[in-house]
């Protein structure tokens, strides 16, 4: 009875309530706020694909931007992906470079300095050294980076700005807290990375975005799954498993489930519990923000 | 035939703003009024808003301070309300007629933002024309809250139900702020009886058992449903499929009108179901009005169709209150 519990799929029977929720979530939060214009990044995966998609059919087209925000190591079929998303949808598109920016950071030599306490180090040398810390330093300057654009053009646009994180990765905490985690609301993110790829399906999105390899694309050739040290597949339906169904990791285990991968992935859960939460607060008063002070973000 | 007209009003309040909530009860009144209905259902906290955590504080309504409206007052006879614990107090005619006089006097906007005690105002004098059943939050005179549901007719507070089994599990969190109710009422209304379930009432087979052996012969339940749980090739939301597997099952064992009045809309991310609907004493969904999306439905309901449902399973005949009352009485004595 308990093997049977299994992750489920979006098919075409409860594709249609789904994407109902999803578009009248979308049209309703973004309305409450007194705009109805949504602005998103889109790198030409499949996640801020499936939210523009989603956005466009309950925003319309015209209250729809997309902005691309490569760096000079992005995938250029990135781009190429993004520019298909655009095209299909024939929504308002912006390409806004982040090299420059990001390269004269890490050009800086007293950053360098004070964080290796080496005042000869080479960045250039050691990022073509493939030096991990550096990468993962980099990938999350440049995710907050997009942030930070992001959050401009929805300054300039009017516009709400769209997140395109699935349940999958805000659970593991595979994102850039105050980057790609950022935004004011998100279609997705209750939705695992194995459903997307079925809801991207139903939503029309071509076949190329959905075909190729997860890729944070924040240095070349990266790969979600390799770096992850699992698939998707896997972690999805382990963490419905613990997640969605409650089950202990026992219990999991159990089931069949690789106790070492189970592990890995409930601490993962754990580790990243801040990602998804506000900072903390010293509580002094008697009423605290968020703690005893208590409305929806929603208070009107 | 024995036809009883009534409409389901499957609304989306917005938490907190009662007198934008009002105003649309209002059109949906006034469009129920017009196909001809003699009552029209709202959903749970459908003058409030669903999840309003600390706002509870700032959207109760206190019904001993109400003000009834001029025409509703020439009605307003000394009676009291067929719900265990709570009494109408408005039983003097003279002394509703002064307060509604100084709350003309003073009739600048802080105040009337001040207090909620006028949203009723409306309805009570729609009431006169169409019953209305509609959900708010109820403070009493010790400052307690109450998840409540007030039936208005002839421009009087006929009945109030007091949520009884409040939610505090998962996302919800009722027993935070409100007090139970006591009771499960049952009031006589378009010459039938009925009975009010708000939502979790209604997960508690006992409500409906009760309800049904003190006569109702209508279910009214009125929730706040969030959508959740999907299913492979099942074309609902898996909380809709448990709620019109109960509603079936309350209107079949219970040879009863099962009427579902569920809200829509959402509230930080989370959208209510709607799929209002009625199902008949034999068990069967007859009507129902979109899973999502805002809606009125129009129906009739033919009661001799649930005599004859009765005569042929007379399962509520046969029901041994004795053994029951006897058993349980064994359980909490144990």
């Amino acid at each position: 009875m308990m093997l049977n519990q299994h992750l489920p799929k979006i098919d075409s029977t409860n594709f249609k309530n789904i994407n109902k929720l999803l578009m009248n979530f979308i049209r309703e939060e973004v309305g409450r706020t007194g705009v109805n214009k949504i602005v998103l990044g889109l790198s030409g995966g499949i996640d801020s694909a499936v939210s523009c998609y989603l956005a466009a059919a309950a925003l319309g087209s015209e209250n729809v931007s997309a902005v691309m925000m490569p760096y000079k190591t992005s995938s250029s079929k990135s781009l190429e992906d993004a520019m298909q998303v655009v095209k299909d949808l024939n929504i308002n598109y912006y390409i806004a470079y982040i090299t420059d920016q990001i390269d004269s950071y890490f050009a800086q030599p007293v950053y360098n300095k004070s964080y290796y306490n080496n005042s000869s180090l080479d960045f250039e040398k050691k990022y073509n050294e493939n030096d991990y810390e550096l990468k993962l330093r980099m990938g999350n300057k440049m995710a907050r980076e997009r942030m930070s654009i992001l959050y401009d053009y929805s300054y300039i646009l009017n516009s709400l700005v769209l997140g395109t994180s699935n349940k999958s990765e805000l659970l593991l905490g595979y994102g850039t807290i105050y980057g790609d985690m950022a935004s004011a609301i998100n279609p997705i993110g209750d939705i695992y990375k194995t459903q997307i790829y079925q809801l991207a399906k139903y939503l029309g999105i071509p076949d190329s975005l959905i075909k190729k390899a997860p890729s944070a694309d924040l240095w070349q050739d990266q790969s979600d799954e390799e770096e992850l040290g699992f698939t998707y597949k896997l972690a999805d339906e382990i963490m419905f498993l613990l997640i969605d169904k409650m089950y202990k990791p026992e219990v999991v285990i159990s089931m069949g489930y690789a106790p070492d991968v189970i592990e890995k992935i409930y601490n993962k859960i754990k580790k990243s519990q801040f990602k998804r939460r506000l900072p903390l607060i010293a509580k002094v008063s008697q009423r605290t923000i968020n703690v005893d002070f208590r409305y929806l973000r929603d208070w009107v | 035939m024995d036809l009883i007209k009534l409409s389901l009003a499957q609304i989306a309040p917005v938490p907190g703003l009662l007198t934008h909530n009002a105003e649309k009860h209002l059109e949906y009144i006034d469009r129920a009024k017009q196909a001809g209905s003699e009552l029209v259902i709202f959903p749970e906290l459908s003058l409030t808003g669903y999840f309003l955590k600390d706002a509870v504080y700032d959207s109760a309504i206190n019904l001993n301070d109400i003000i009834v409206n001029n025409i509703a007052a020439d009605k307003v006879k000394d009676r009291n309300i067929g719900n265990g614990g709570y009494r109408n107090t408005i039983n003097n005619k003279n002394e509703i007629k002064n307060k509604n006089h100084e709350i003309k006097d003073n009739n600048c906007e802080l105040d009337l933002k001040k207090s909620n005690d006028r949203i009723l105002d409306g309805l009570l004098d729609k009431s006169g024309e169409i019953a209305i059943i509609a959900g708010f939050v109820e403070s009493d005179e010790d400052f307690n809250f109450y998840n409540s549901t007030c039936c208005l007719s002839g421009g009087n507070i006929l009945h109030i139900h007091r949520k009884v089994y409040l939610p505090t599990y998962g996302m919800f969190e009722e027993m935070r702020y409100f007090k139970q109710g006591k009771a499960f009422g049952v009031f006589d209304i378009l010459g039938t009886k009925a009975s009010i379930l708000t939502c979790e009432d209604a997960w508690h087979l006992s409500s409906s058992y009760i309800a049904v052996n003190k006569g109702a012969k209508l279910i009214i339940i009125n929730s706040a449903s969030p959508a959740r749980g999907i299913e492979e090739e099942n074309d609902k939301f898996s909380s809709v499929k448990m709620w019109e597997e109960l509603l079936s099952v309350i209107a079949f064992y219970y040879k009863s009108y099962v009427i579902y009045v569920n809200r829509v809309g959402f509230e930080d991310g989370i959208g209510f179901s709607g799929g209002s609907c009625v199902f008949s004493p034999n068990g069967t969904k007859d009507y129902c009005l979109d899973y999502l999306d805002e809606g009125l439905l129009n129906i009739e309901l033919n009661l001799d169709f649930l005599k004859n449902e009765r005569f042929k399973t007379p399962i509520l005949r046969d029901e041994n209150l004795d053994i029951t009352l006897k058993e349980l009485n064994g359980i909490i004595n144990r």
